[in-house]
């Protein structure tokens, strides 16, 4: 098995995804890395045929791949595996698999197949009863029956897309050891994600990506500094936020007793100065993010935030920025500069296109966002999106109210974010963001909020506190 | 180049290969392509009455298309515009047959009671969206059968002719109420004026209007509209009732313009029409004003094909589907774009 990718590009509008790209893998574990909007996921959907690409080729053991077509790649062994497993929660594992597999109709022989798909499920070692609906497994069991499916319908070049973001350590180590034994019968494998230790951990070589094009070819040993150094090789140093600030006014954060995880507990002192930064901790799946849009909704509990001086809080005072941009954050149709249309739109009933242009041109550079006026901002990659959502924050006085501010964004880009959001600290009343990341939250917050399942458990100031403490906070260890 | 040039190319294209393929269908039925347009362009603008008849047609379908615009941007599927359409007719009938009937001034006032009771129905679908979370399809379609039987229950009940109850409509409205018509031929110039300021005004509203921004937004992520601080349902009932009221006028049009009456079928399915009018357009206003007349034509026109070549009336309705089909197949395939590539090319 050998794959060629020969001078592949393409562009979405003004927008090069991926230029004149060339990567040749003859055996292993492949990593694809770069920083978000790189153009990964581009160079996956071409090579899975989701998109076909403006120019370029790409051979398959020597053999012209017809690109553009799921169905030819698929026939010629390419597998790939999403980062969310796209399965049907409601059917069985058997009829799951059934679904998906080669065979036009199943059924006919079904014992046979049911046969074969049981010895491929012994030969890796997975226990998992056919029968059982698979809504009702881990992603990282459905993940792995995704991968098995690939397997029976031939794959010989298995794509995986940061397919560990939802495993636990344990399935995560199990489906490294698969991966490892499919290598041994030669199947490529190419594997798509940020985390480095990981590549580290698994792969044999590995193209780093950047702006489209191939900036650079690993192969093992690899070494983590020099690989982060080669990512981002103009990035600047850690930012900790440590600025002294001084305020004389300050507003409260006044907790509902029934958010409360134990009364007993509440050792907070709740009058923070104007520009403080909270940091709302908790797990994946806890209800952090909850609080932070209640304090724009006010629909998930009577937790609120008021000021010293009693003055009521307008609601556009608030600016709430949801943590999936597409989907609850920006309007996917619209472009960047009708987006700024609608910044401006509360200030007048007209729209006077050439000041808004203005306007637009002014925060793109300012926020350094990738894209031209004219892109739908389903178009931009990830980071462009967060970067957009942030440059229309209010300009006056605001309460920022910000989920996962950096949620699947890479060091680079989330460093350049938190530039953007701590330079308001001077200027806004405060600053609520919430994150899984302990780290983030240490390094950024003055106060922290920790959230264990559905309640708060502590509210402190970042000095009076450890990380330890945080952790155990979080973990619902009082 | 100019991207609204490239798209009026794009278009072009489209609807000569549209019609290349309503050509080659009607030769499958085994009638002469070329008389039947010629019939029909003959029959809708061969003389300055026949163009009036076409223009008559094309005032109602081009206003609820307009319509159909604002429910259509605020990602709503308005199939209540024929109910919309049938108020608009209603409300217009009750100032025809009131005292008002006989002084000139019954148009206008006329055109104050469709745009209420057009826009009034509207709301009404709006509302069971917003406040009763009713798909509007659902309740579109189910005030689209409640204004027939309004319509039926007033022209055989308290609106019934003198001494008769059928459903071949009211009596004719007197002549003060309708609509004013220019010279002998009755060209209808407060109708076109009307449509003038429709087209002009709803431009203008879509694309240098915070609204009509607004409008665009809440249909395609009603979720994040509070984050920039607007209330999609104020948006959502908003499009309703401007688009119920738009089409209350073409109601007007229909029973003071065309009938000068109300009859069971006053909507003549031209809300149906306008919504694969707006989908054949992409919601785009100038197109939408092209395309609505050439269906006109194509109505008018096909009334001839009969008389003229001796063929069914129902061909007109196989070439209008015709035209939608192909026309929806060619913009999914991006054929056009294909050929102007190889065009702009082969220029060079």
């Amino acid at each position: 098995m050998k794959i060629e990718i020969k001078n592949i590009s393409k562009t979405f509008g003004d927008l090069i995804a991926n230029s004149e790209i060339n990567i040749s893998i003859d055996d292993g574990i492949h990593a694809l890395l770069g920083e978000n909007g790189a153009g990964k996921s581009t160079l996956v959907k071409i090579i899975s045929g989701q998109i076909s690409p403006d120019k370029g080729k790409i051979l398959i053991d020597g053999k012209n791949l017809i690109l553009g077509s799921p169905v030819e790649s698929i026939n010629n062994g390419v597998g790939l595996l999403n980062q969310d497993p796209l399965d049907f929660g409601n059917l069985s594992v058997l009829e799951t698999f059934l679904v998906g597999i080669k065979e036009k109709n199943p059924y006919r022989n079904l014992s046979q197949t049911k046969d074969k798909i049981l010895s491929l499920f012994e030969k890796y070692k997975i226990n998992i009863d056919f029968a059982q609906k698979t809504n009702s497994l881990s992603i990282g069991e459905r993940q792995q029956i995704e991968l098995l499916r690939l397997l029976y319908n031939g794959a010989k070049l298995i794509i995986l897309d940061e397919p560990t973001s939802a495993f636990s350590l344990e399935q995560k180590k199990m489906m490294f050891d698969t991966l490892r034994s499919l290598t041994e019968e030669g199947i490529i494998i190419i594997f798509v994600s940020h985390k480095l230790d990981e590549v580290i951990e698994l792969c044999d070589s590995g193209t780093i990506l950047k702006s489209g094009s191939v900036i650079h070819s690993i192969t093992k040993p690899f070494d983590s500094q020099d690989i982060i150094d080669k990512m981002f090789e103009n990035s600047s140093s850690k930012i900790i936020n440590d600025q002294e600030f001084s305020n004389d006014r300050n507003f409260n954060i006044l907790v509902s007793d029934s958010d409360f995880l134990e009364r007993s507990n509440n050792h907070l002192e709740n009058k923070f100065p104007f520009g403080s930064v909270i940091g709302v901790a908790g797990l994946q799946g806890s209800s952090n993010d909850s609080y932070i849009k209640n304090f724009f909704t006010n629909e998930f509990s009577d937790t609120k935030l008021i000021l010293d001086s009693n003055a009521s809080i307008s609601k556009k005072t608030y600016y709430y920025m949801p943590s999936d941009r597409i989907e609850k954050g920006l309007f996917s149709d619209l472009n960047v500069l009708e987006h700024f249309g609608l910044f401006k739109s509360s200030d007048s009933k007209f729209l006077s296109w050439n000041k808004i242009k203005e306007i637009a041109s002014n925060k793109i550079n300012q926020f350094n966002i990738r894209a031209k006026f004219s892109n739908e901002v389903s178009e931009l990659s990830g980071g462009n999106q967060q970067r957009l959502m942030l440059s229309l924050m209010p300009e006056n006085q605001s309460i920022l109210l910000l989920e996962q501010p950096t949620r699947g964004l890479d060091f680079n880009s989330a460093q350049n974010i938190w530039e953007m959001i701590l330079s308001r600290k001077s200027k806004d009343i405060a600053i609520l963001f919430s994150s899984t990341d302990i780290d983030e939250i240490w390094d950024y917050s003055d106060i922290v909020i920790s959230v264990s399942g559905k309640f708060i458990v502590n509210i402190d100031y970042k000095k009076k506190l450890s990380k330890e403490k945080i952790i155990n906070y979080v973990s619902g260890i009082l | 180049m100019n991207k609204n040039f490239q798209l009026i190319q794009i278009n072009l294209l489209r609807l000569i290969l549209t019609l290349v393929i309503i050509f080659f269908v009607l030769t499958l039925f085994g009638t002469s392509p070329i008389s039947v347009f010629d019939s029909i362009i003959y029959g809708s603008m061969g003389s300055y009455s026949k163009l009036i008849r076409t223009l008559i047609v094309w005032a109602p379908i081009s206003m609820a298309s307009i319509a159909l615009i604002y429910t259509f941007s605020a990602g709503m599927w308005n199939i209540g515009i024929e109910g919309q359409i049938i108020m608009g007719a209603v409300g217009a009938t009750l100032i025809a047959r009131s005292f008002l009937g006989d002084t000139f001034i019954s148009p206008y006032i006329q055109i104050l009671f469709a745009l209420g009771f057009g826009g009034f129905w509207g709301l009404l679908c709006g509302f069971l969206k917003v406040k009763g979370n009713v798909h509007e399809i659902f309740s579109g379609l189910g005030l689209d059968f409640v204004a027939s039987g309004i319509v039926i229950y007033l022209i055989i009940g308290p609106w019934k002719r003198e001494g008769i109850a059928s459903t071949s409509g009211t009596d004719v409205f007197d002549k003060a109420s309708w609509i004013p018509t220019i010279g002998q031929n009755e060209f209808p110039l407060l109708l076109i004026f009307i449509i003038f300021i429709l087209y002009i005004f709803s431009f203008f509203v879509l694309k240098y209007t915070s609204f009509g921004l607004r409008l665009k937004a809440t249909g395609i992520n009603e979720e994040a509209t509070e984050r920039f601080y607007f209330s999609s349902s104020k948006y959502i009932l908003l499009s309703f009732f401007i688009a119920g009221a738009i089409a209350g006028l073409a109601g007007f049009s229909q029973a003071s313009g065309a009938y000068h009456k109300l009859v069971p079928s006053i909507s003549g399915g031209f809300g149906f029409l306008s919504i694969l009018i707006v989908l054949i357009c992409s919601r785009n206003i100038f197109f939408t004003l092209v395309i609505s007349f050439l269906f006109s034509a194509l109505i008018v026109g096909g009334s001839q094909l009969q008389i003229k070549l001796g063929l069914d009336h129902s061909l007109i309705g196989i070439i209008q589907a015709t035209f939608v089909l192909s026309w929806l197949i060619l913009e999914k395939l991006k054929l056009e774009k294909l050929l102007l590539k190889k065009i702009i090319r082969s220029n060079e």
